[in-house]
């Protein structure tokens, strides 16, 4: 048994910020586990570029902003294993690990999960029809593309309208595909409106709000699927289906924060999220174990996630110190009009970071935080969209003794 | 005329409503940054893009390497540098930044690399 002060889980974009923020917070032998064969995980096929924005004040392609963290993990010299696969989690913080040396178990004072998220596939919405080739993830055929020089089709309907969906809607324009259309179950995107702008529009592709693909034909090779508009309730309109023809479909319908290890560990997750439930500091409920980047909540930002790891290496450090103690814990009740808020409960009285999304686009919103009928703090929001995240800092000022706290958007 | 721009320039993606005549812009609102105020008289002028993509790589630990332009370039040629991405092949080993296709369409129009590559390192056994 090897032991470690920090066992850093995932080497994407949270995890090399978490790794380097170790560093400058002075906490020695760290490790950080990355099951593919390079580190910068999803960064590596986002060759699009539009991160960075404010992490570093410039506009940067995916393996340029991964780059900046990788550089400084080997500068720091920081280790990391590559193709390695953590295989258990325990609430003890022990960690096995499976590559070519086998079997390895570390002991470590605190896990870092950092393993970000997966796609929903076709089978996780559903669609009927027959089972040809050619219907993809919007993110597999990214890795395609980008990484591993196949192109993916040459018709294609894409089916959600989530950044990556977008993303790719323009990749295989230039890449010299017909997009013949992106279809969206809801009557709003699901992406940010800068891609729905730069993506679609640039390239004439429509955008069609409420329809979805309802059948898929193709002996082989998809041939043709046919799309439906839903009614307000969400329910298929008749009259509203029609045929087209083509032999790529890709699916951007979402992503899952991959938390197969929490849950064997017995973290307490979160049912809208799909991350663990954590306090302030992005402590789990089993204490020293925290979650940042797209394992605890999906992000629509990069700098974001960094931003996240970062702030959660103030608990991670305070927690080597034996100084992150529990003074009151409360739960952050979640009123109307928001879908979810991190973190899920408050166990000290520090500045915190609180996160949200929204049920549904809107214009002038206000968000409120009380304690009971006592207001804490409101925030005036000029639009609000479930694709963009809001974050707002509460002071450890405003929080001082609060006994309960409501969050809501009216 | 009057229309409205979602800007691009950053992912708070401002919506913002312009008033003008030909290239003049007579009224602007929505715009909560500079930036936004140059997106939109580039838009009712030259709407410009950075363009972003990847070129096949011989003998690299990746077979393809990100490229983009170094500053965006007339939207209108995005297709046509994405013809001429699908032609070019480059020999690692590639550092970020490196030049890997210079004026091209005459215009000025440079590639440069956004992924470092690694030669490959060929084993034998």
């Amino acid at each position: 048994m090897q032991e470690k002060e920090v066992i850093i889980i995932g080497g994407g974009a949270a995890g090399l910020a978490a790794a380097v923020a170790c560093e400058q917070k002075g906490i020695k032998n760290v490790l950080i586990i990355e099951r593919g064969n390079y580190l910068g995980g999803i960064l590596q096929q986002c060759i699009h570029d539009g991160f960075g924005l404010e992490k570093f004040n410039t506009s940067l392609a995916g393996p340029e902003y991964a780059q900046r963290y990788i550089d400084q993990v080997k500068e720091k010299e920081i280790p990391f294993l590559l193709n390695s696969m953590v295989v258990s989690l325990t609430p003890q913080k022990e960690v096995t690990v499976i590559n070519n040396n086998g079997y390895t178990h570390y002991q470590a004072k605190v896990i870092i999960l950092a393993m970000g998220c997966r796609e929903r596939t076709r089978g996780a919405i559903g669609i009927p029809g027959a089972r040809p080739s050619g219907i993809y993830t919007a993110g597999v055929a990214q890795e395609l593309i980008n990484l591993k020089n196949y192109m993916v089709g040459e018709k294609i309907v894409v089916l959600g309208s989530g950044d990556i969906g977008l993303i790719m809607a323009r990749r295989l324009s230039l890449e010299g595909a017909e997009v013949i259309m992106v279809a969206e179950k809801l009557p709003y995107s699901s992406g940010l409106p800068r891609n729905i702008n730069q993506c679609l529009y640039d390239f004439d592709i429509p955008l069609l709000l409420s329809h979805t693909v309802v059948d898929i034909k193709g002996n082989g090779r998809l041939s043709e699927v046919t799309i439906a508009q839903l009614g307000k309730r969400g329910g298929i309109i008749p009259q509203g289906r029609r045929k087209i023809a083509c032999d790529t479909l890709l699916l951007s319908v979402g992503l899952i924060p991959e938390n197969e290890l929490s849950r064997e560990a017995g973290i307490v997750l979160d049912n809208i999220t799909g991350g663990p439930q954590v306090d302030e500091r992005g402590q789990t409920s089993i204490p020293g174990i925290f979650a940042c980047g797209n394992v605890l909540q999906v992000h629509d930002i990069v700098d974001n996630v960094s931003l996240e790891a970062e702030y959660i290496l103030e608990g991670v450090a305070e927690y080597l110190k034996g100084k992150l103690t529990k003074e009151q814990e409360i739960n952050v009740e979640l009123g109307e009009g928001l879908r979810y808020v991190v973190p899920q409960r408050l166990i000290s009285r520090k500045d915190t970071i609180f996160s949200f999304r929204v049920n549904q686009p809107g214009r002038k919103k206000i968000l409120l935080f009380e304690e009971g009928r006592r207001l804490i703090k409101k925030k005036s929001l000029r639009r609000v969209n479930p694709a963009e995240m809001v974050r707002i800092k509460l002071s450890s000022r405003e929080v001082e003794g609060i006994k309960t706290l409501k969050v809501r958007l009216v | 005329m009057e229309r409205e721009f979602t800007c691009i320039m950053c992912p708070k993606g401002c919506l913002i409503k312009v008033e003008y005549e030909g290239t003049d812009i007579k009224n602007i609102k929505g715009d909560e940054c500079p930036k936004g105020k140059e997106y939109v008289k580039n838009e009712i002028t030259n709407p410009l893009r950075v363009f972003t993509g990847s070129v096949l790589v011989g003998n690299g630990d990746f077979s393809l390497v990100s490229v983009k332009t170094p500053s965006p370039i007339p939207k209108k040629y995005l297709k046509k540098i994405g013809e001429i991405t699908r032609r070019i092949k480059v020999e690692a080993p590639i550092a970020i930044s490196q030049v890997l296709a210079s004026n091209l369409l005459g215009n000025n129009i440079d590639l440069i690399a956004t992924r470092k590559i690694k030669k490959k390192i060929s084993l034998s056994y």
